[in-house]
C-alpha cells in the first residue's frame, strides 16, 4: 500500500517534470531556430533547411541590414521607440490619474465614471464607425499620432490599478490633506511612489503593447517613412506569403526580389529587439505584478 | 411608481442639483484628474456610436452618413443570404474560439498544477521564464516563427516528415492545417501568461487541507483530483466566462499577423473581424458596418449573460 503510493507519487512527479520540461522547450525552441538562422549563410540554409544551430555560422546577415539597407529599418525602429516611449508615459499619467480618481471613496460620482469606462469594454460601435471618425474627423491618416492617440487608455489597465489604490490607507491621505495637500499633490507625492509594482507592471503592458503594435500602421499609415518596426516586418512576411501560396504565378515572382531566408529572420529577431535583452529582468516583475493583481481581484 | 415619487421630500431635486455642483468644486482636482481618460473615451469609444447609422444605410461619400439612402436591414439580410460569407465567418470565429477556450485552459491549468508538484526550484524558475517568453512577442513575430516552420522549402516541419519518409506539404496552400495551426499558436502564445492567475489562486489554498489528506493516505494524483482542481474550479469558470463572452470576437492581429492576407488560406481561418476589415475595402463601408453592429450586439447579450451566470456561481461577484 505504502508502496504503491510512493511508486504513484513519483509517476506524478516524473509526469510534471516532462510536462513541464517539453512545454517549456516548446516555447523558446522557435526562437532559438530565428536566432540561428540569422546568424546561418543563406546558401547552407538553401541546401539544408533551418536548423536550431547556426549552419556556417556569420554575421553577414546584419551588416547587410545595417549597412545596406539601414536608413530603412532603422527609421522604423526611430518610429518605434518614439511611439513606445512616447504612448507609454502618456498612458501611465492618463491611466494612473483616473484610477486614482475612481478609487478615492469620498468621490461620489466615482461609480458612474466606472460606468463610463465599463460600458466601452462591453459594447462598441465595431471597427468601421471608429475608423471614419479617426479618419474623417480627427485627422489620424498617415499621422503618427495613429500609432499612439487611439490605444493611450486601457480601461482593463485602468481598474488593474485602481485595485493598488484601493489598498492604500486613507488616514495616509487625510494627514496629507490636514497639512494642506490638495488631491493631486496626494496623488503625485504619496499614492504613486507607493504603487511600484503597479505603475511597473502596468507601464510594461502598455510598453509592450506599443512595441508589438502593428494593426493600427496597417489601418492608418501608407506613409513608408512612418511605418514602425513590426508593420516593416509584416510588410515583408505578406509578401513572402502571398509568393509561396501561390497566388503570383511563378513568372511573375520572378521579377520580385524575395528577402533571403536569413534576411527575414534577422529582421525578425532585430523586431523582437530590447525585449529579448530585457527580458530576464522585467519577466520577475511582470509575474509578481500579475499575481498580486489576480489575488486581489 | 407613483406613491414612491410621492414619498420624496418636494425639496430634494432642488439640493441635488446643488448638491451636484458643490460635490464637482469640492473635488474638482479629482474630476479634472478623470477628464483626459474621459476625453479618450469620448473620442474613440463613444462618437464612434454616431457612426452606427451607416449600417441601416447605402453609405456613399457625397451624401455623407446621414444623407445616404436609408435602407433597412438589408445590409443584415446580406449577411446570412447564401452568397455572402457570413455563416461560412461566424462558424470560423466559433470554432476557432471554441477551441482556443478548452485548450487555453487545460494547458495553463496543468501548467499551474504541475509546476506546483516540482520540487527543484532552479528548473521551476527556468521553465517558468521560457514559457513565459512566448507573451512578449507580436503576432507578426510568431507569424515568421510559423513561417520557418512551414514553409515548404526550408521549413522545419517539412524536414522531419522527410526524416519520416514522408512526402513534404505545400502548406501555405492547403487550408484544412490553418485552423489548428492557429489555435496551436494562441495557446503557445498564452499558456505560460494565463498559467500564472492560477498559480496566484493557488497560493491561497488551506495547506492544511493537504496535509490531513496525506495523514489519510491520499497519494498526489488523488490530493490533485481531489483538492486542487475543486479549489481551482471559481477561478476556472470566471476565466471560461470571462472567455464565452467575447466568443464572437477573433484576434486580428493573430489572423492577420500569422495568415495575412492571404486568399486560399482565407476561406479557412477568416473570422467576423478579419472579414469586417476586407468588406470594408470590397463591398462597403455600409456592409462592414452592419456586420461589425451584429458582433457588438451578439457580444453584449453573450457578456451580460456570462456576469449573469458569474455572479451566480461566484457569490455575487460578476465579471465587472
Amino acid at each position: 500500500m505504502e508502496k504503491n503510493r510512493l511508486l504513484s507519487d513519483k509517476l506524478v512527479t516524473t509526469l510534471a517534470y516532462v510536462f513541464i520540461g517539453c512545454f517549456a522547450v516548446a516555447c523558446l525552441y522557435p526562437l532559438l531556430l530565428t536566432v540561428s538562422v540569422s546568424f546561418s549563410s543563406e546558401q547552407a540554409i538553401a541546401r539544408n533547411g533551418y536548423s536550431i544551430f547556426p549552419q556556417d555560422a556569420t554575421l553577414d546577415t546584419y551588416t547587410y541590414i545595417f549597412v545596406n539597407s539601414g536608413t530603412k529599418i532603422l527609421q522604423s525602429y526611430g518610429v518605434t521607440i518614439f511611439v513606445t516611449v512616447a504612448g507609454t508615459i502618456g498612458a501611465l499619467l492618463i491611466t494612473s490619474m483616473m484610477a486614482f480618481a475612481i478609487s478615492i471613496r469620498k468621490l461620489r460620482y466615482r461609480n458612474v465614471l466606472a460606468f463610463i469606462s465599463n460600458f466601452t469594454i462591453i459594447f462598441s460601435a465595431g471597427l468601421i464607425p471608429w475608423y471614419m471618425v479617426s479618419v474623417n474627423y480627427y485627422g489620424l491618416k498617415n499621422s503618427i499620432w495613429a500609432l499612439i492617440v487611439p490605444s493611450i487608455f486601457n480601461v482593463w489597465n485602468m481598474f488593474l490599478m485602481r485595485t493598488y489604490f484601493n489598498a492604500i490607507s486613507p488616514s495616509l491621505y487625510e494627514a496629507a490633506e490636514i497639512d494642506g495637500a490638495n488631491h493631486f499633490t496626494v496623488f503625485w507625492k504619496i499614492a504613486l511612489p507607493l504603487s511600484k509594482t503597479p505603475l511597473l507592471t502596468v507601464g510594461l503592458m502598455y510598453a509592450l503593447q506599443y512595441w508589438n503594435d502593428w494593426w493600427h500602421a496597417l489601418i492608418f499609415i501608407n506613409d513608408k517613412e512612418l511605418f514602425p518596426l513590426q508593420y516593416y516586418l509584416y510588410n515583408i512576411l505578406s509578401n513572402v506569403n502571398a509568393i509561396s501560396s501561390g497566388r503570383i504565378p511563378s513568372g511573375a515572382s520572378g521579377n520580385i526580389t524575395l528577402p533571403a531566408e536569413t534576411v527575414k529572420m534577422a529582421v525578425t529577431v532585430i523586431t523582437i529587439g530590447p525585449i529579448i535583452f530585457l527580458y530576464p529582468f522585467i519577466q520577475r516583475y511582470f509575474v509578481q505584478g500579475i499575481m498580486t493583481g489576480a489575488v486581489k481581484e | 411608481m407613483r406613491s414612491a415619487a410621492n414619498e420624496t421630500p418636494a425639496p430634494a431635486p432642488a439640493r441635488k442639483k446643488n448638491g451636484f455642483f458643490r460635490e464637482l468644486k469640492k473635488h474638482h482636482i479629482l474630476y479634472l484628474m478623470s477628464v483626459p481618460g474621459l476625453i479618450v473615451l469620448l473620442m474613440f469609444s463613444y462618437i464612434p456610436f454616431s457612426g452606427v447609422w451607416m449600417a441601416f444605410t447605402d453609405f456613399n461619400v457625397v451624401d455623407g452618413i446621414f444623407g445616404s439612402p436609408f435602407v433597412g436591414l438589408d445590409n443584415f439580410k446580406y449577411f446570412f443570404s447564401s452568397g455572402s460569407m457570413g455563416w461560412r465567418v461566424t462558424y470560423n470565429t466559433l470554432f476557432i474560439n471554441f477551441f482556443g477556450i478548452i485548450f487555453g485552459i487545460l494547458f495553463p491549468v496543468a501548467i499551474a498544477v504541475f509546476l506546483n508538484e516540482i520540487r527543484s526550484a532552479a528548473f521551476k524558475k527556468l521553465t517558468q521564464s521560457m514559457m513565459f517568453f512566448p507573451y512578449f512577442l507580436s503576432w507578426v513575430v510568431v507569424g515568421a516563427i510559423i513561417y520557418g516552420i512551414f514553409s515548404s522549402d526550408v521549413g522545419v516541419a517539412n524536414n522531419m516528415l522527410a526524416l519520416f519518409g514522408m512526402e513534404p506539404i505545400s502548406w501555405y496552400s492547403e487550408p484544412k492545417y490553418w485552423k489548428a495551426i492557429v489555435i496551436a499558436a494562441n495557446v503557445w502564445k498564452w499558456s505560460g501568461y494565463s498559467s500564472i492567475v492560477y498559480m496566484a489562486a493557488m497560493v491561497n489554498f488551506d495547506q492544511s487541507l493537504y496535509e490531513s489528506a496525506k495523514v489519510d493516505g491520499a497519494n498526489k494524483m488523488q490530493q490533485i483530483l481531489r483538492l486542487t482542481i475543486p479549489m481551482l474550479k471559481p477561478t476556472i469558470i470566471v476565466l471560461t466566462l470571462l472567455n464565452v463572452g467575447r466568443i464572437f470576437y477573433g484576434d486580428f492581429g493573430m489572423i492577420y499577423g500569422i495568415v495575412g492576407n492571404n486568399p486560399v488560406l482565407g476561406d479557412a481561418v477568416t473570422v467576423i473581424d478579419t472579414y469586417v476589415y476586407q468588406s470594408m475595402r470590397t463591398l462597403g463601408f455600409s456592409y462592414a458596418t452592419a456586420v461589425g453592429l451584429m458582433q457588438s450586439v451578439l457580444g453584449l447579450i453573450l457578456v451580460l449573460a456570462a456576469n449573469r451566470a458569474a455572479k451566480k456561481i461566484n457569490d455575487g461577484e460578476g465579471l465587472f
